[in-house]
């Protein structure tokens, strides 16, 4: 049986700020309907690397390719496959949720009865008077489900979260990959970005990346079966361990 | 003591590693300094203005000749040749800054030993300027004066001077400085409302979502100007409502025409704006630089408070490429000397070319910026 091309194929992916690098010559290929965490501590790399398959940073070297479209000559079109959330949820906060969504849903080109459909979909989600507020006033767990909403609007087949989960409380960390889940049984294509560790039992293949290199890949039970370890922490701390001794 | 020691250790500390904040504490005294305390004075270099000689004798050709080798002032016609009326068109216009009226039977008074008087029209929109004016021509009848009081051995002064100050007849100074304040002040609105609104969107991060939307980067300048214009227009009209309520200063052109080039001077400051905020990297620093590269030129270098007549030749040649220096120039003649579209041309024209290549500038750096991001 022939694998399918990659939804996400990345290739010696480079990013330097100046003399410091910040991304060095990383590899790794998405499938399509495939959920992978790219797990690693802070300034690991894991925002950068996103940023650069978005094209919202330049490539310093190597290349990104969605289904099979260089991101760099083609960004129009990749940009149309690519949905994007941003660690910091990114909504306007004097707006309101319905607001938001009516805003991102006009930029995104959406017709006005697709657009129409979407708020009531939100309304069935999430209680309207909480839709009516302005997002600075809901909590933290409401903004990631709207950012989540406005970055599916466009319906991209792509996505990608970047620590989707910070500053969000368990219970709706655990609603949220529930709805990550839902996305994957839609054959959705999903990179998500985190330093909860945890959350790698929820992925199909996980990414440890440290120091912008990628230490560690494979899939979680392959790879605890594979190094010996318990548990995902355990091989974390283990990776990035023996990383920094190379 | 250690305890201060340690805040005082800190704050050093983040002064020293601000460098922007740190630049402007120490460049923009500098800058005011060098344009307030060399190159600005009071002293005029140039008064354009007219000799309307109805007298046509030997004293009127010599007081004449004592304008004109005064050295200050510039003279445009002489003779009677120019009616009067074409010459108040040109003061209203600001293509004159003073008319020299030399009444008939001038050299007659004067001959038959009487006194005789001298018409002199000031631009009294600047009311420093035609301070100036008036000073200067006094000290010219002065001299004249002396000179034919000398002649003549007589005493007494055969030559007065009748002085009328158009358009601000009392010298009120709220005339000559409220306009101009409203120029500045919709300057520094329409830039700090771009460069704040960005730069909080680059900070948010919502900058990053309308990049990788399918927005063009013109798509994204068109919407988020067209609202700051409304907000600057709205906010011209309250201040402009208020000068003329509040302090009576009159409203004598139309008012469509200063719509008209408030919204390219608004323009042109959003432009200013949206450039400032493709090179701050925080809101903070956009908002100080707005507010530096707003209001430090236009007050000191547009002829809001100096004359441009008073500016040393490299910081004439700068208040060229201030938005404010033609607005100003444009919001008094409407509101003082109820002038027309027509006296505007230049102005105009200028403003029209300042808008474009700040609007120009401003797309292709935010087109820049985003290309280079990607």
């Amino acid at each position: 049986m022939s694998r399918a091309a990659p939804a996400i194929a990345v290739r010696d992916l480079r990013k330097n700020f100046g003399g410091f690098q910040a991304v060095r010559g990383i590899s790794f290929d998405v499938a399509p309907g495939e959920i992978v965490g790219f797990l690693g501590p802070n300034g690991a790399g894991k925002t950068t690397t996103i940023k650069m398959i978005t094209g919202l940073l330049a490539i310093t070297s190597g290349s990104v390719e969605v289904n099979g479209l260089d991101n760099r000559r083609e960004l129009p079109r990749v940009k149309r496959m690519l949905g994007y959330m941003s660690q910091k949820f990114s909504l306007y906060p004097l707006l309101t949720a319905l607001e938001n969504i009516e805003f991102f849903g006009g930029i995104s080109g959406l017709a006005p009865h697709d657009l129409k459909a979407a708020m009531a979909r939100m309304q069935e989600a999430v209680p309207a008077p909480v839709l009516r507020q302005k997002i600075q006033d809901v909590p933290p767990g409401i903004r990631q489900k709207v950012a989540l909403f406005v970055c599916l609007l466009p319906d991209p087949g792509i996505i990608l979260l970047d620590e989707p989960t910070s500053g969000v409380d368990p219970e709706a960390r655990r609603g949220f990959w529930n709805e990550i889940y839902g996305l994957k049984t839609r054959g959705k294509t999903l990179l998500v970005s985190t330093h909860n560790l945890d959350e790698a039992e929820y992925c199909d293949r996980i990414l440890i990346i440290h120091n912008g290199e990628i230490v560690s890949a494979g899939a979680p039970d392959d790879l605890l079966r594979r190094e010996g370890k318990a548990s995902i922490e355990e091989l974390f701390e283990d990776a990035i361990r023996s990383h920094g001794q190379n | 003591m250690g305890r201060i020691k340690a805040i005082i250790v800190k704050e050093f500390l983040h002064i020293l590693r601000d460098p922007r904040s740190l630049t402007m504490v120490f460049i923009t005294p500098l800058v005011m300094i060098f344009i307030l305390g060399y190159s600005v004075s009071y002293d005029l270099d140039r008064v354009d203005a007219a000799v309307i000689d109805h007298s046509q004798g030997r004293l009127s050709r010599q007081l004449v000749q004592s304008i004109a080798a005064n050295g200050v002032f510039v003279l445009h016609g002489r003779g009677a040749s120019l009616p009067l009326d074409r010459a108040e068109e040109m003061l209203r216009a600001g293509a004159l800054r003073a008319i020299v009226v030399i009444p008939p039977g001038f050299d007659r008074r004067l001959a038959a030993g009487a006194a005789a008087e001298v018409g002199l029209v000031i631009d009294g929109s600047d009311v420093n300027v035609a301070n100036l004016v008036q000073q200067y021509s006094e000290r010219i009848l002065l001299e004249f004066n002396a000179g034919l009081t000398a002649a003549r051995g007589a005493t007494g002064l055969p030559l007065r001077l009748d002085t009328k100050m158009y358009f601000n007849p009392e010298a009120r100074s709220q005339f000559f400085f409220i306009p101009g304040l409203i120029a500045v002040i919709m300057l520094m609105i329409s830039a700090l409302l771009t460069s704040l609104s960005i730069s909080r969107e680059r900070e948010s991060g919502s900058l990053a979502l309308l990049f990788i939307s399918p927005l063009r980067s013109g798509e994204i300048i068109v919407g988020k100007t067209v609202p700051y214009i409304i907000v600057a227009l709205l906010d011209g009209a309250v201040i402009l409502l208020f000068a003329r309520f509040w302090f009576g200063i009159p409203l004598r052109g139309s008012l469509l025409v200063l719509l008209a080039f408030a919204l390219l001077y608004i323009v042109a400051g959003l432009s200013l704006g949206i450039l400032i905020s493709t090179a701050a990297p925080t809101q903070r620093t956009a908002m100080l630089a707005a507010l530096l590269i707003t209001m430090l030129p236009s007050f000191l270098l547009s002829g809001f408070i100096f004359p441009l007549d008073s500016l040393s030749p490299v910081l004439r040649a700068v208040s060229y490429a201030i938005p404010a220096t033609y607005f100003l120039r444009i919001i008094r003649g409407v509101v003082l000397k109820g002038a027309a579209l027509r006296h505007f041309w230049f102005e105009g024209a200028m403003l029209l070319v300042l808008c474009a290549g700040l609007l120009a500038a401003a797309t292709r750096k935010f087109g820049r910026q985003r290309k280079a991001a990607q």
